[in-house]
């Protein structure tokens, strides 16, 4: 049954990707250029932020800060890290099925589509900075109603999740079909990992899907009057917890199948890394609520809930650290590295590839840490919405993930174009520059929000008091986070330079072969059920709707389907309320059903 | 399924780590008293905030011995009431509600912070031992005005701490012979008794009176004096109790005429018709008392 | 050199976390540095590990060293 997983799946020695797969190739270029354009102006918008509200140089009104930050959000969160996913994802697929996509014209339209809802997004978020268009959508990346953007903006956002549903029907056709033809095979490790994150996006995107065409869109339209703030609120946060292992999960995939490889040894444990990525399709989606730990209208019990399953859901982070390094240090022992420590200087510290992602993996234990403070119910009430948050996630997706993605790039582009990287040295350069302008940012960050600075404001300089910093000064954070500000930008002008220079560089026969790493203990050693990947999406559904069903009805039996009427806003027609009436009826039965329906299903379970 | 030796000294240590984790927060909620936001409260109509009993008018209320409750309400782009003044040594809850979008309640560098969310109402307690002032910031974007969001939180010292609102009801214009009359209302918005005394100061007289308020309570005195005793001219007055003041200038004239209307000055007058004969002494009016 | 050049690259980030934050750890025990004496004790440390990476090699470290020219490249086609 099981086949050795010696074998690399490739399909022929010393053959780069584009040989292999021209047409794919195309495809995945088309993806990491797009995420490449919406990280380079995400980016400009991040130094225009720190220095902005830093007050080291402004030169835009404070207004227009939230347009800046909806877009440095939304770019960088959403359109960067799912292009490039998308583009990672299915060079995964083909390269470790070893089999093109079923059919390319539906790999370009869903990439089509995800560029259509970006562009629909981008259109009134940008429209913000004019007044000469009537068009705005500064409600930053998490569009909490009352707060209210262009229907464009929310229309935009749909069809780019449909895009990314598309991608992976994509790939779970191909494997279907790799699948009808090996029957007896196992799963290839990087196709089980997109399978499961695809999984775990669909049942997350739900939530998002909901809150937006049932309410959000028909609201921007005026087709209903209200909307229950803390209802799409807490539909966006059972999207929004999610949506950050969506960007991790191809970052781990990256530190599963290519640090080991670069690092010149092999996966240290193939069956380990599919109880990883089974995990988190379980646990992901049931713990957004922990982004509301202090949202007044959700018991506390259901809190509890949510921060059970966060904490849990360290446990995959922490074996992922476990195998990541111990996979390094086979590769720098099978180079020649000796002693306790002695091995870590036989590692191929010169290679950007390499470094950008033990340094991304480095920053993220650290983003383990302030995320550990993030999850307790308790001690969260001291750092929520501070800036310490910001400078969580600026290590978790601004490094663990940014950084991994850029490093792999320098891997990836030789493959989907067939020319020699332009130049290693700045790509090192880049990917330490990162790292340091990480630390001063993000930990000035971190210590800001301790204070009690806040996110998301233009000037956190108030009239009435002044925020008191145990060690040093605000006016040294500030410094900090500005000095850090500039040197990311600097490395980003490296990271352009290299992607530019690659793509006019002359085309390489010396480019080393496609492929990924070989594993220690093989899928051989992975018990069977591990590939059942209904099993675990039924438990992953099963948890979402034991973590949600009493949450949201409770919700919407306080405060209404509609909500309280709330709507500062100009709406229309009378008889849209009678429809919503009857719509409120149908939706509230269908959620006690399903309500009665977990009932059951626990009360089956527990003997 | 094969796993390596340390591999399963490692998951045994991580789970031990998660475990201990929600273990200790377990102890802080159930053992140490921590509560959470949750949902204690019912929800309200924000169009209805004008209205409603708590939030019609925000306000810090005495409700037990050393126990108060602050009725905050959070709108684009502020907070009332603004200062909110607690004493120290006191345990106050906040109930705190927006009107318009999801805004927040932080009191900046301390664990009270919550999320302000219209139709939904925070219920926060906090003890605060000691005297201080905090900063108040809404850490939820609401807007293009943010960052222009802020309010005061006064932690004042025990004894200096009251709940007492003063208010005079004075002329402003009699004729000399005439009896001026100053109604003192004292109102004390603590439970306790407010033991204390009222004065008067005008021209070099000098009245007082003993008062005692009751808790939740409305009291009024009146002190009268002779115009006769102060001659023509202006007279500034000041009542006092406690900390608070209140001043104004009475003017005494031979006669009054009767068609002007009375101009009003910073003392409460009512609106008896007088007459200005005199008027032009008002403004420099404040040397020949005290 | 004692370590290569990529290596002592790394070092030197990595050393800069170490350097923003040990100032706060010296205050706990009392001892109050200026961001320019911070920044002062910051270049003397990345000196100081300058100095031990270009220090000429002992013995018993040369072997490990063998594949200095080679990092990162062969193993894994790079």
């Amino acid at each position: 049954m099981a086949k050795p997983t010696e074998v690399r799946t490739m399909s022929e020695a010393g053959s780069t990707y584009i040989d292999a797969f021209p047409a794919e190739a195309k495809v995945v270029r088309a993806a990491f250029y797009s995420s490449f354009l919406a990280l380079a102006i995400g980016g400009l918008f991040g130094v225009v932020q720190t220095l902005h509200r830093t007050d080291v140089y402004r030169f835009m009104d404070s207004a227009d800060y939230y347009t800046v930050l909806t877009a440095h959000g939304v770019l960088l969160a959403i359109t960067f890290t799912i292009f490039f996913l998308v583009g990672v994802f299915t060079w995964a697929i083909t390269t470790s099925l070893d089999r093109g996509v079923e059919d390319i014209r539906f790999t370009w339209a869903w990439y089509g589509l995800m560029v259509l809802g970006t562009a629909l997004v981008a259109i009134p978020i940008f429209a913000g900075f004019t007044d000469s268009i009537d068009m705005s959508a500064s409600v930053l990346f998490t569009f909490y109603a009352p707060l209210q953007a262009h229907p464009l903006f929310y229309l935009g956002l749909v069809l780019f999740v449909v895009g990314t549903w598309l991608a992976g029907v994509d790939w779970f056709r191909s494997w279907l079909a790799w699948k009808a033809e090996n029957p007896d095979e196992r799963i290839p490790l990087p196709t089980f990992m997109v399978l499961t994150t695809t999984l775990m996006w669909y049942i997350a995107t739900l939530g998002v899907a909901i809150a937006i065409l049932a309410f959000l869109l028909p609201w921007s339209l005026g087709l209903i009057d209200s909307v229950n703030p803390l209802l799409t609120r807490t539909l966006f946060w059972f999207f929004g917890h999610p949506v950050v292992y969506f960007w991790l999960m191809p970052a781990y995939m990256m530190w599963y199948i290519m640090l080991p490889k670069v690092s010149g040894g092999k996966l240290f444990s193939d069956p380990l890394a599919r109880v990883v990525f089974v995990l988190f399709l379980i646990l992901s989606v049931p713990t957004g609520i922990h982004h509301q730990y202090l949202d007044p209208g959700i018991a506390e019990g259901f809190k509890f809930i949510a921060m059970t399953n966060t904490m849990f859901l360290l446990l995959p982070s922490l074996l992922t650290a476990f195998t990541v390094v111990a996979s390094m240090e086979h590769g720098a022992r099978q180079r020649g590295g000796e002693g306790y420590f002695g091995w870590l200087k036989a590692l191929p510290w010169r290679d950007p590839v390499f470094t950008g992602m033990a340094l991304a993996g480095l920053m993220f234990a650290a983003a383990g840490f302030s995320g550990m403070i993030n999850a307790g119910m308790n001690i969260n009430y001291l750092v929520h919405n501070t800036f310490w948050v910001v400078g969580h996630f600026h290590l978790t997706v601004g490094t663990a993930v940014a950084l991994t993605f850029m490093a792999v790039t320098y891997w990836f582009l030789p493959q989907v174009t067939g020319r020699a990287l332009w130049n290693r040295s700045v790509a090192l350069v880049q990917v330490v520059l990162w790292f340091v302008g990480m630390t001063f940012m993000s930990n000035a960050m971190h210590r800001a929000g301790l204070l009690g600075v806040p996110r998301r404001t233009a000037e956190p300089q108030y009239d009435g008091f002044e925020f008191e910093a145990a060690v040093g000064s605000v006016g040294e954070l500030n410094a900090q986070i500005a000095l850090g500000g500039i040197l990311l930008t600097l490395s980003l002008a490296l990271f352009f330079a290299n992607v530019v220079g690659t793509a006019f560089n002359g085309k390489s026969d010396s480019l080393p072969a496609n492929g990924y790493a070989e594993t220690l203990s093989g899928s051989e050693d992975a018990p069977l059920v591990l590939d059942n990947l209904k099993l675990w999406t039924a438990i992953a559904v099963v948890l979402v709707i034991f973590a949600y069903t009493f949450p949201i009805l409770s919700i919407v039996d306080r405060g209404g389907l509609f909500g309280p009427d709330v709507n500062p806003f100009p709406v229309s027609l009378d008889t849209l309320p009678v429809l919503g009436l009857v719509l409120e009826q149908y939706v509230t039965t269908a959620l006690a059903t399903a309500g009665e329906l977990t009932g059951s299903i626990v009360t089956e379970v527990t003997p | 399924m094969n796993i390596h030796t340390y591999e399963k000294l490692w998951l045994v240590a991580a789970m031990v780590l998660i475990v201990g984790f929600i273990a200790t927060i377990t102890y802080g909620s159930v053992g140490l008293g921590i509560t959470m936001v949750g949902d204690q409260q019912p929800t309200i109509e924000p169009s209805e905030i004008s209205d409603d009993e708590r939030f019609g008018e925000p306000r810090v209320e005495h409700v037990g011995e050393n126990e108060y409750e602050a009725y905050v309400v959070a709108q684009t782009f502020a907070f009332s009431p603004d200062p909110i003044e607690v004493p120290a040594n006191s345990e106050v809850t906040f109930y705190v509600t927006a009107r318009d979008v999801i805004h927040s309640f932080s009191v900046a560098g301390t664990n009270i912070n919550t999320m302000v969310i219209p139709g939904e109402i925070a219920e926060m307690t906090v003890e605060f031992d000691e005297p201080g002032e905090y900063g108040i910031v809404c850490n939820e974007y609401c807007g293009s005005g943010h960052h222009d969001m802020e309010g005061m939180l006064h932690v004042v010292p025990e004894d200096e701490f009251d709940m007492t609102e003063l208010s005079v009801d004075a002329d402003d214009e009699l004729e000399l012979g005439d009896e001026a009359a100053f109604n003192v209302s004292v109102e004390n918005r603590m439970l306790d008794d407010l033991e204390t005394t009222a004065t008067l100061e005008i021209g070099d007289e000098m009245l007082e009176e003993e008062l005692t308020v009751a808790g939740g309570d409305l009291e009024e005195t009146t002190f009268t004096v002779d115009t006769t005793d102060l001659g023509e001219g202006e007279h500034d007055w000041t009542v006092a109790i406690d900390n608070y003041e209140e001043s104004g200038t009475l003017t005494v004239v031979e006669e009054l005429e009767t068609d002007d209307e009375n101009e009003d000055d910073d003392g409460d007058n009512g609106s008896d018709g007088d007459d200005d004969e005199n008027d032009d002494g008002e403004t420099d009016g404040g040397e020949d008392d005290e | 050199m004692r370590i290569s050049k990529g290596a002592l690259l790394v070092v030197l980030a990595f050393t800069v976390p170490l350097i923003v934050e040990l100032r706060t750890v010296l205050v706990w025990v009392n001892i109050d540095l200026s961001v320019l004496e911070s920044a002062a004790l910051g270049l003397v440390i990345v000196g100081l590990v300058v100095v031990w990476a270009f220090l000429p090699e002992r013995e018993d470290d040369r072997q490990e060293r063998d594949d200095d020219q080679t990092d990162g490249d062969v193993p894994n086609g790079n």
